[in-house]
């Protein structure tokens, strides 16, 4: 079975075997990583590129990791470019989006390259949010930030590993600057066995089936990816589409978006200049969120790859928030993304509503919580984002309670989990119940999560979009409802917060995390009376407010 | 005395009811085998069992030893056929259900639905009352509002209450006092808390897992009990027992009290058989594959144990996240390929299989009941693999013609020959079911060659050692009575019962104090359940596991535990750890080791079947070939195959492939270069090329 043979079958059969690799390289990580950031949250993915770098197959848990990986390696073959540099066991590291890291510091992107004999065949890379990469904040991520050095240590797409060996020096420099060097190892050494596993994989595909047609198959596996959406192009409306939308801090974002047979372009260049603080994205970035809402539109089903991105332009201005430049800070970058992905649905959603739901929660809510856990005595730091209500469309109302669009096989932590290992209490999580989202289809419900801090001197940290502006509605619909946070101090007062960092909470004091619901869609009174009955007798609404929204009369 | 021992298996699935007997001679140790099939009766399932064993003429009388196995829960889940339930829960947590963990795998599906919860929200009750994740009460338990939400639970109609209260898995007391409360106030309905099913973390998981309990228990705890007065109507006297998902069987009253752990249980019986067939012939690294209709099934036997973990789900796939079910299930991969599963070609020009299967109605084009779809059953029979003129055992005439026109249609869109057609739909079938196989091995860092292929289901032989090769595994068994091997392997079955415990520790001095108290209450809880039930206790045997991961991670690695655990043999136990984590992981960590519970195996043997090998005789294999024909392997041409009548294999007979063993319920493809030896037992060893 070594000849070499083109035929489909075989070329279908290594396909599925390179999906069932990255799927193997994410299993890997998953019960390996030691932050719950990774383990439970799964702010992870891995992906198998060509020798090239290009997109082959992606096992991720979040689609705004799917579209990472290809260009940290593009950068790399870049970088190291001359005969010899590139090895085999070697592994390759970056977190720095000016280097190929894409999103921000405390992503730290490992990669492979996949030998058969001396030839570099393909490359294996997994991308995983660490709890803590130094720079001025804990949890490295500070709202006041101003350039990227303050955000952490900076990997500018280095060699850690030669030929199987760890490079002196290279891991002692990488723990020493986190404030938790035993987590940053752990899960760097996941994310190793992870990438070598991967390798392992590849190059006994490789010599199964011969390089030539392990090599066929990656080109026929993006050719088919690029059939795909370009199908799924012809069937949407073309033209050109534009929308403006102001911002919670007042800046007002533009998008302009073609639509062809063949391409598909988004223009973000009208856009503001880059902020001074950490709400920036590197272009690398803009890119993967624009990824995520096409591949949403095109081919929702079929996994990502090179090919299926082929006919999407995507045009940014340098120095602008959707594209910063050298050294902007980025920590928040993933707010600015989704505010991106948001847009373009948002100036959409009227032109294709079979597609396009209404507007969701839209924020990756990031919550950073941390201190000293009191039974244990060790630091804890808390990192996830937040799930929300998701917007109505035609025919259904919104989920209520999931995660944003740019997430995705996301989990949250359970409480009892949380009790356990940070040190915290976990008084309530619950839906959400405050007005927001009615319609003919309503908006799924937000939650509203309590925090009690257990022991003086913790920090909370969070950047939450959605704030002020509202979750957009549909045909009449009410608009959904905001993202924030309480800070309710045992003493009673109260204060509130969306874009904040390093915030002191003490003991008994308690962190209340409110996320929205989503957009309503259609005319309340046109809501069916059995629904609206069955959501009163939910506690969904109350008896009052379903009689002054929906003209409810009781059962 | 009657001179023999009568052991029957019945098993209740979606169509069928089976049954298989043993009527052993104490003299001979010979077992004369039984099996007959009648329908599946719902809602009264009871009665088909009841209709089986007069079918197959067994009259329960005589019968000692009954084990029984049904996919009444899973059906009830599936088909949401359950009862009305009601939801107790701490103050703060009523949404918990509904929340559940907020994933969305079909994540660039901006229209992804997700799962409902079983209990609408105004059935979701709270009541105040807190414990810390170590067990201390934070805040006492306060029933006073319980009357009323009784009375609204019986004004809406609820049938069954399941309570679960936040760390109840470290301190029970608070569910413990409300159950009791509720059995004071209204004594016949139905319940059930989280404690009595799981005693581990994961509020939501728990949750939902008593929800599915209390879902399922009233139908089921009626099935059982009628199905023990049918028999006992008939004069059934002897041992029943109910097949399990963790493998072994349960007494009827255990069971019936907690219904939810029979949710797998079909797939179990067979791998339990796999684990002890292997001990029977001396291969205990068993890779066992369980091929049906409609999906193949495969899991891991290493040293003669099966893995029983508690990270279950239903309905979990690539477009939902499903529900979650929290009690012991053997580890094993599904996948959508069967005999049934349908070839299709998408609108790109690629071909696929499954996981859309035929059925048994219209059931596969050769069927001749007007199926148009190409199923794997028909690739089989266009290449020769399945006799034609001996298709199911002879009972179905194959109609070609329907199979050449399905092979055509998919073809015509492919632009090729149904021949190559049907290869193609094998081999990616091989292939589906070889990437299942490597996750329940090579993933885990097992080496296929150390282990054994058993195939068994309707269409293992088929595939078999195709799968065998390509895994590389040592060598393919097919054992004696593929098609009824299930049944087989539950009288094979254990009385077992796998308690799993959330409880963190460090490994150092003075904790190996806690974590041996930790088994040993365990232990004397399962023995004293054990022996409530008639089981000597000097019959249990117990298999400690811990389960430990480096500080700080969360999924766990479990370390069997020899003896008792002193802070001498911490040290061993973290080497092992060390150990069995680089294997599965490739790499090990200077850091601190933490146990986070325990995993108790007890188990005590009842009558389960002992097996006589029979002396290997010289007969040559050509007695029982009955023939030769052309069959297609794919990628290794086609070949003239003998063709043996699986019947007249004996003990000790040897030949060589290109080969096709035929039997009434099954077809085994030997490759061009497999030796086969057919052993004491009868079971097939096809040894694969070197």
């Amino acid at each position: 079975m070594t000849t070499a043979s083109h035929d489909p079958i075989t070329l279908e059969i290594i396909q599925n075997s390179l999906q069932a690799t990255a799927d193997e390289m994410f299993a890997a990580m998953r019960k390996t990583a030691m932050s719950s950031i990774i383990y439970e949250v799964l702010d992870m993915g891995t992906g198998i590129t060509d020798a090239k770098g290009q997109l082959a197959s992606s096992g991720a848990g979040i689609p705004g990791f799917i579209g990472v990986l290809d260009k940290s390696v593009k950068v790399l073959l870049e970088k190291f470019s001359k005969p010899g540099q590139i090895e085999p066991g070697d592994v390759f590291i970056t977190n720095d989006p000016y280097y190929g890291g894409v999103t921000h510091l405390n992503d730290l992107v490992v990669c492979m390259p996949v030998f058969a004999g001396d030839r570099l065949i393909a490359w294996t890379a997994n991308i995983a949010h660490n709890s803590d990469v130094g720079g001025k904040s804990p949890g490295s991520l500070s709202a006041d930030a101003t350039e990227i050095f303050q955000e952490g240590l900076r990997l500018p797409a280095i060699k850690m590993i030669s030929r199987g060996e760890a490079i002196p020096g290279i891991f002692d420099i990488i723990t020493v600057n986190s404030r938790m060097p035993d987590f940053l190892e752990g899960d760097l050494w996941a994310a190793i066995a992870s990438v070598r596993i991967g390798a392992k994989r590849l190059a006994e595909l490789a010599e199964k089936y011969t390089v030539e047609t392990f090599e066929a198959a990656m080109v026929s596996f993006m050719d088919h990816g690029e059939k795909i959406a370009l199908a799924e192009l012809a069937k949407l409306p073309h033209g050109t589409f534009e929308l403006s939308e102001e911002q919670d801090d007042g800046r007002i974002f533009n998008v302009k978006v073609t639509i062809s047979d063949t391409e598909f372009v988004i223009d973000l260049r009208d856009n503001p200049d880059q902020d001074a603080g950490p709400s920036n994205a590197g272009h690398d970035d803009t890119l993967v969120s624009m990824q995520v809402i096409f591949k949403a539109l095109t081919d929702p089903t079929s996994p990502a790859n090179e090919g299926s991105f082929r006919p999407l332009k995507v045009l940014t201005r340098e120095g602008s928030c959707f594209h910063a430049k050298e050294p902007a800070a980025v920590g928040f970058y993933y707010e600015i993304g989704i505010r991106g992905y948001d847009l373009v649905w948002r100036c959409l959603a009227p032109h294709m509503p079979e597609k396009l739901p209404a507007g969701h929660f839209s924020s990756i809510a990031g919550t950073f919580i941390g201190g000293i856990h009191p039974d244990t005595g060790r630091q804890y730091t808390i990192i996830e984002p937040q799930i929300g209500g998701w917007g109505a469309s035609a025919g259904r109302d919104g989920n209520s309670a999931i995660f944003s669009g740019v997430h995705g096989e996301t989990y949250n932590c359970p409480a009892e989990i949380s009790e356990a290992r940070n040190g915290l209490f976990v008084d309530r999580m619950e839906l959400n119940t405050d007005p927001g989202g009615e319609g003919k289809w309503t908006g799924g419900q937000g939650i509203r999560l309590d925090y009690r801090i257990r022991r003086d001197d913790s920090f909370l940290t969070l950047g939450y979009t959605r704030s002020r502006i509202l979750p957009w509605s549909l045909d009449g619909g009410s608009e959904g409802s905001a993202n924030y946070a309480l800070v309710m101090r045992k003493d009673g007062s109260s204060e509130r917060y969306a874009f904040a960092s390093g915030i002191r909470v003490d003991k008994d004091d308690v962190i209340r995390v409110i996320t929205g619901a989503g957009g309503g869609l259609g005319n309340p009174k046109e809501r069916d009376p059995a629904k609206v009955a069955e959501d009163v007798r939910n506690g969904l609404i109350s008896a009052e407010r379903a009689q002054e929204v929906y003209g409810y009369r009781g059962e | 005395m009657s001179g023999k021992t009568i052991r029957v298996a019945t098993d209740v699935g979606g169509t069928f009811t089976d049954l298989v007997c043993f009527e052993t001679d104490h003299d001979t140790g010979e077992s004369k085998i039984t099996t007959a099939k009648s329908d599946t009766t719902p809602p009264n399932f009871e009665q088909g069992v009841l209709n089986v064993l007069e079918k197959a003429r067994v009259d329960p009388k005589s019968v000692d030893f009954l084990a029984h196995g049904t996919t009444v829960v899973i059906n009830a889940l599936t088909e949401r056929k359950g009862v009305k339930v009601g939801l107790i829960t701490t103050e703060g947590f009523r949404d918990s259900l509904e929340i559940a963990r907020g994933n969305r795998p079909d994540f660039f599906n901006l229209h992804y639905v997700k799962p409902e919860p079983f209990v609408p929200r105004y059935l979701r009750r709270e009541l105040p009352g807190r414990f810390s994740y170590q067990g201390e009460e934070m805040k006492p338990l306060d029933l006073s509002s319980l009357p009323a939400i009784l009375d609204d639970f019986r004004a809406d109609g609820v049938e069954a209450i399941a309570v679960c209260f936040l760390h109840s898995y470290a301190n029970p007391s608070h569910e413990q006092a409300t159950v009791a409360e509720i059995k004071r106030l209204w004594p016949e309905i139905s319940t059930v808390a989280s404690h009595q099913i799981t005693r581990e973390w994961r509020e939501y998981e728990r949750t939902n897992t008593t929800v599915m309990s209390a879902y399922v228990q009233p139908t089921a705890e009626r099935y059982l009990s009628r199905l023990n007065d049918g028999l006992s109507a008939k004069g059934f006297d002897g041992n029943l027992f109910i097949m399990q998902s963790n493998c072994g069987v349960d007494s009827l009253d255990s069971v019936k009290k907690i219904p939810i752990t029979m949710v797998e249980s079909g797939p179990a019986s067979g791998f339990w058989g796999a684990a002890e067939l292997g001990k029977l012939i001396g291969e205990t690294n068993v890779l066992a594959l369980d091929i049906g209709g409609t999906t193949a099934k495969c899991s891991l036997i290493e040293d003669g144990k099966v893995r029983i973990m508690t990270d279950y789900w239903i309905e979990r796939d690539r477009t939902s996240a499903g529900y979650p079910i929290m009690v012991p299930v053997v580890d094993l991969v599904e996948i959508g390929n069967g005999g049934g599963s349908i070839a299709w070609v998408d609108d790109f020009g690629k071909l696929h299989v499954g996981p859309k299967s035929a059925g048994a109605m219209p059931g596969p084009a050769a069927y001749g009941r007007g199926g148009t779809n190409a199923t794997t059953t028909d690739a089989n029979l266009w290449l020769g693999r399945i006799n034609r003129d001996y298709f199911c055992g002879g009972s179905v005439v194959a109609d070609m013609a329907a199979t050449e026109k399905a092979l055509s249609d998919v073809g015509g869109r492919l632009g090729v020959s149904p021949e190559d057609v049907a290869r193609g739909i094998i081999r990616i079938a091989n292939n589906n079911m070889v990437n299942a196989l490597k996750l329940v091995s090579l993933n885990r860092g097992h080496d296929p060659r150390d282990f054994t292929l058993v195939a068994f289901g309707g269409g293992g032989a088929m595939h078999a050692v195709a799968l065998g090769q390509e895994l590389g595994v040592k060598k393919v068994v097919i054992p004696a009575g593929a098609s009824v091997f299930s049944a087989w392997g539950m009288m094979m079955s254990d009385l077992r019962r796998d308690y799993f415990v959330t409880k963190l520790a460090d490994l150092n001095a003075g904790s190996a104090q806690i974590v041996e108290s930790l088994f040993a209450e365990t232990e004397a809880l399962a023995a004293s359940q054990f022996s409530e039930e008639g089981v000597d206790k000097a019959k249990v045997k117990f298999l400690r596991y811990g389960k430990f991961r480096y500080q700080n991670q969360e999924h766990t690695t479990e370390v069997l535990i020899e003896g008792a655990i002193t802070d001498e043999s911490l040290a061993a136990i973290e080497t092992a750890f060390h150990e069995t984590y680089e294997r599965e992981y490739t790499y090990r960590l200077d850091a601190p080791v933490e146990l986070v519970g325990i995993h108790l195996v007890a188990s005590a043997e009842v009558g389960k079947l002992k097996m006589q090998e029979r002396p290997l005789g010289t007969t040559p294999a050509s007695a029982a070939l009955k023939g030769e024909r052309q069959v297609d392997y794919a990628l290794e041409g086609i070949h003239a195959a003998q063709i043996y009548d699986g019947e007249k294999l004996e003990p000790g007979m040897k030949f060589a492939g290109p080969a096709v063993i035929e039997d009434p319920g099954t077809t085994i493809v030997i490759h061009p270069g497999n030796r086969v030896e057919i052993d004491g037992f009868g079971n097939i060893h096809i040894h694969l090329k070197a």
